[in-house]
């Protein structure tokens, strides 16, 4: 089987699948290119599923960053790297969309490598590493297209026992004087919407501009305001379960919604709160323990909406112009870089580059076990 | 966590004999380490040289000192001394020999070497024929250019 002395070593497909697992996803895409054979291995969907799963701790992480300008300009930065290093950001193009969409789109979640957007009144699935993308059609209150209804939450999560992507919309009827919210789930296996019936929903925003959800836990939290009890609180929808359930905010919070968002700081949901003169970042150190809120750290800027962590525990954000900030993990600034010039507005998202694609329609709903499965898809690798 | 393997109380020793011919005594604890050479000690237990026929004398002593020393940074370090060729003869002896660590430690070694490189370079690294159409490799570099970007120069 294999010769001694001075031919080449020829490594049998498992071991070459071994060492691909080991590559992160811009290495693997380029490896298409190899040959046939490693083609087809990268692309192979149990092969993103392991990749996905066994590099859990080393995956790359990017913000995709869009700046209002005209045209829209979009950089989809390793901010791993420092701000300043220009070589960290690739170029992305966004030909999936119709070329008229290019002006105009609106990022609304982003969970395992997909980004969940709006342009116009389309809206996409999309995988910026690979490409892949799904066009979702719009939701029935959604397709509406009347000023009646406000849709002002939407949110996108993974729901691990069905190995199914959800979109989530909460919207209410503005006209009525009783707010009761419609929650809309669409499934991208089931490929359909549905409302989900029979729950009091007596919720609405907590702001002017509609949020977008922070995935924690198998959960989707929003910021919202209760009617009922006249009181800000955090909302989460339970992608396994697909309940709604409440949370409140720390004791004695009297900051103005507007002005606080919930987002993922590591292991913790966190709230990230603007003040006059100072950021605090609030932690809830016990999941829906709500005396564990923690105050755990003040930034010294008058504004900043949370990105992400680097692996190091920096902080990363918007600075509210355009441009993104890396504080350290005790709250000093390390780096401010500006993207754009003209004064505008921006948006950003952290994303996770992966190469999985979305469930395809017509294949039976999934069991998952998974501890088994990363042994068992390991071994089926062997071809 | 530094100290060599080959202190432990176990005293009975084994002979491995490579393709080549070169012959190795080993401690059984050692030994046991390979679990294919564990496996071949289940199925005869008197057995004393025991053939390893798909592995060259200079690679199976690499693989001994390995096991010997392995701990976090002897790790970190034993990739660094062989090249590529010798990497993938040393995984298809710790494949045959079924040693998990030693394998994961070479298939993390191997895709860091090629992680930044070109697949003209990867084509060579591995002995593998471009059996993609010019048009398809050119359609896949279109796709992917993003992945092509700050690629170390061959």
């Amino acid at each position: 089987m294999m010769d001694t002395k001075n031919t080449q070593p020829y490594l049998p497909h498992e071991l070459i699948i071994q060492i691909l697992l080991r590559l992160p996803v811009k290495s693997l895409l380029r490896f298409k290119c190899v040959c046939k054979l490693w083609f087809s291995l990268i692309s192979d969907t149990h092969f993103a599923n392991s990749h996905f799963q066994l590099t859990a701790a080393t995956h790359t992480h990017r913000i995709m960053f869009v700046s209002y300008s005209d045209p829209l300009q979009t950089r989809f930065i390793d901010f791993e790297a420092s701000l300043h290093q220009d070589t960290a950001s690739v170029s992305l193009n966004l030909n999936f969309m119709p070329s008229e969409s290019h002006s105009y789109i609106e990022i609304k979640g982003s969970c395992r490598g997909f980004i969940f957007l709006y342009s116009y009144s389309n809206i996409y699935l999309w995988n910026p590493s690979t490409g892949l993308h799904k066009q979702i059609p719009l939701s029935p209150i959604d397709s509406k297209l009347d000023a009646v209804y406000f849709c002002y939450l939407y949110g996108f999560g993974y729901d691990q026992s069905r190995d199914d992507y959800l979109v989530v919309l909460m919207s209410y009827d503005t006209t009525l004087a009783n707010v009761s919210s419609h929650l809309e789930v669409f499934s991208l296996r089931d490929n359909k919407w549905k409302e989900i019936e029979g729950i009091n929903l007596p919720y609405m925003n907590a702001s002017d501009d509609p949020r977008t959800g922070s995935f924690f836990n198998g959960a989707i939290h929003w910021l919202a305001y209760g009617v009922d009890l006249s009181v800000n609180l955090i909302v989460a929808f339970d992608l396994m379960e697909r309940k709604l359930l409440e949370m409140s905010l720390p004791d004695d919070f009297y900051y103005e919604l507007s002005f606080c968002e919930l987002w993922v700081f590591g292991d913790f949901l966190s709230l990230c709160v603007m003040g006059d003169d100072t950021v605090e970042i609030w932690v809830m150190k016990e999941y829906k323990v709500h005396s564990s809120w923690t105050k755990t750290l003040v930034l010294p800027t008058q504004y900043f909406s949370p990105l992400c962590l680097t692996k190091s525990g920096d902080i990363v954000g918007a600075d509210g112009g355009n441009g993104l900030v890396k504080y350290d993990d005790k709250g000093q600034l390390l780096e401010h870089r500006s993207y754009c010039n003209v004064r505008g507005r921006s948006q950003a998202i952290m994303y996770t580059e992966s190469l999985l694609s979305p469930p395809c329609f017509l294949s039976e709903p999934k069991k998952m076990t998974q501890t088994r499965r990363k042994r068992s898809t390991r071994r089926r690798m062997k071809l | 966590m530094a100290e060599e393997k080959s202190q432990a109380s176990s005293s009975k020793m084994l002979t491995l004999k490579a393709s080549d011919g070169v012959l190795f005594e080993v401690e059984l604890n050692i030994a046991k380490e390979m679990k294919t050479v564990q496996a071949y000690i289940d199925d005869c237990e008197d057995i004393e040289t025991i053939p390893i026929p798909n592995v060259l004398g200079k690679h199976l002593a690499i693989v001994i000192e390995y096991i010997k020393k392995t701990n976090e940074e002897y790790d970190a370090e034993f990739e660094k001394q062989w090249n590529m060729d010798d990497l993938q003869l040393l995984l298809l002896a710790a494949n045959y020999l079924n040693i998990s660590g030693l394998q994961e430690c070479l298939c993390k070694a191997i895709a860091k070497r090629i992680e930044n490189k070109s697949p003209e370079y990867v084509r060579k690294v591995f002995n593998i024929e471009n059996d993609h159409s010019p048009e398809e490799e050119a359609k896949l570099r279109k796709e992917y250019k993003w992945a092509f970007e700050g690629v170390d120069k061959d």
